[in-house]
């Protein structure tokens, strides 16, 4: 495509040849872990996938507690493709979260959180949190007993929180119990409120990224480094990646079609052995764990105060290391990063297999 | 005495009246808002009115749901013909519990609580027993209420 005119035009008004340099300069270090980076582009990518998905679900979803599993059982029943869709997006949001959760512990233990990306982390945890909350308000939208069960336990553990779990409790469901309320609630905050907040977060992250460069992982730093272009050498394999991904997807969407459960009752119990989405079961588990009364207090309530000192710790580690904030080795947190792997996958596979 | 000086330049003076104003202007924005953002709360129900008649062939070792506010209730006949109200949520993480006649105890799948046919909390991660209601009878009504309150029938 060569069109003089349109491209003088533009030429005229702004400085084209500059971004070109400006795309030109941008270098990426070559090493033996640089494989990691692609996994936050594979991420964009699947969020760009989830964006486009959701934004064709919201035609023919309707929110309201007599009709959104109804609709959804049309959505994959009548609609042209929508079978299709639908299965897409729930694949596509599966491994949204698995590719966080793998770019989460690339990032903490090649310490690439370290001065001075302490904001790089800091986002991006915050989106790992909001992707979170996409797929618990996501699967609630199914309005089936799973989900049902599910989010009274998410919005009844928030509310266990001293002092404050009441208001989030509240804010959460938008009224006493989880009824069509929360249903409306979970539906404005999966297509409205976190996906602006999700956009303008990706935007300052990917910015901060620019602005810093990749970062190179401390044993390497030492070592004579090789540089690559971004444009075309790393986009062009980042292109080739996320085809690789764009088969995955395809495949899983194609041949497991996620099952609908049966419509939520209020009145009935949950099914058998009830277990929430994949992310949560380390969650589950680690609940299970604790008996109802600890010394005269609330199991539940010490449970979710050190579940949440845990996330709290986990979000501030570059604050807490310090050593490799300095350049230095760091040790102790890596074997903190580990552990925290180590936890998360086991309890995972435990949820999976009782 | 009057200063020669000003205390605070005018630039001083102007920035904290538009502060001020930004401020006050932005708190109580944000307050209109969130007063908008939370509900308001409806209440557990006192008690509640049931059809006598719906609950009385009840077999023995077996429960009948009914409604309480947003949640469940159960009507249970224990297996040796005693009655018995509760409220059918777990007490851990408010999911609804059920009843399982073979092992004659209340189940909740959600984390693997159990509570025995008194609705109180023998293993698991239940904090609490069962929430009991008191049953009264008046005429065809079932009235099935917390404890300790007093019922109140709207006279029609």
């Amino acid at each position: 495509m060569n069109c003089p005119r349109l491209k003088e035009w533009l030429e005229e008004r702004y400085d084209l040849e500059g971004m070109k340099r400006l795309a030109k300069s941008k270098l990426i270090p070559e090493h033996r872990y640089d494989l990691w980076y692609y996994t936050g582009g594979i991420t964009l990518f699947l969020f760009i996938i989830q964006f486009l998905t959701g934004m064709l679900l919201a035609f023919y979803y309707v929110p309201h507690i007599d009709f959104a599993h109804k609709s959804i059982i049309e959505i994959v029943t009548k609609l042209n493709m929508g079978w299709f869709f639908r299965s897409l997006h729930h694949w596509g949001a599966q491994l949204t979260i698995v590719f966080l959760f793998i770019h989460l512990f690339g990032t903490l233990l090649l310490k690439s959180y370290r001065k001075p990306r302490e904001l790089v982390w800091v986002t991006g945890f915050i989106l790992l949190g909001i992707s979170i909350f996409f797929g618990l308000s996501g699967y609630l939208l199914l309005w089936d007993e799973r989900a049902f069960a599910a989010v009274r336990v998410a919005t009844g553990g928030a509310g266990a929180f001293p002092f404050i779990g009441g208001f989030i409790k509240a804010f959460l469901r938008g009224s006493m119990d989880v009824t069509g309320d929360t249903l409306l609630r979970f539906y404005a905050f999966h297509v409205a409120i976190l996906p602006i907040l999700t956009l303008g977060l990706i935007g300052l992250h990917i910015l901060l990224v620019q602005h810093h460069g990749m970062s190179v992982p401390l044993s390497l730093q030492a070592e004579k480094r090789r540089e690559i272009p971004f444009f075309p050498n790393v986009f062009y394999k980042d292109l080739a990646i996320w085809l690789v991904i764009t088969g995955v997807l395809v495949t899983l969407t194609v041949f497991l079609p996620p099952e609908i459960g049966v419509k939520a009752d209020p009145l009935a119990p949950p099914p058998e052995n009830v277990k929430p989405e994949w992310y949560f079961l380390f969650l589950m588990e680690t609940l299970k764990l604790f008996p109802g009364v600890i010394l005269g207090m609330n199991g539940e309530t010490i449970a979710i105060m050190l579940v949440a000192a845990a996330i709290l710790f986990f979000f501030l580690i570059p604050f807490f290391d310090r050593k490799s904030a300095l350049g230095e080795k760091s040790p102790l947190f890596t074997w903190i990063g580990v552990i925290y792997l180590l936890y998360f996958l086991t309890m995972t596979a435990v949820g999976f297999l009782s | 005495m009057k200063l020669k000086y000003s205390l605070i330049t005018r630039r001083t003076f102007l920035n904290t009246l538009f502060g001020g104003w930004l401020v006050a202007f932005f708190s109580g924005t944000f307050f209109a808002l969130m007063k908008f953002a939370f509900p308001t709360l409806g209440k557990e129900p006192d008690f509640v009115v049931l059809n006598r008649k719906d609950f009385t062939d009840l077999a023995n070792n077996s429960i009948k749901r009914f409604p309480w506010g947003g949640t469940v209730g159960f009507y249970f006949k224990k297996a040796d013909g005693a009655i018995l109200a509760l409220k059918g949520v777990c007490t851990h993480m408010e999911c609804n519990v059920d009843y399982k006649p073979a092992e004659k105890r209340f189940y909740c799948p959600c984390h693997q609580g159990w509570f025995d046919e008194n609705g109180k909390n023998i293993k698991g991660p239940p904090p609490k027993p069962l929430e009991i209601f008191v049953i009264t009878e008046e005429g065809d009504k079932l009235i099935i209420a917390k404890k300790g309150v007093k019922v109140e029938l709207p006279k029609a």
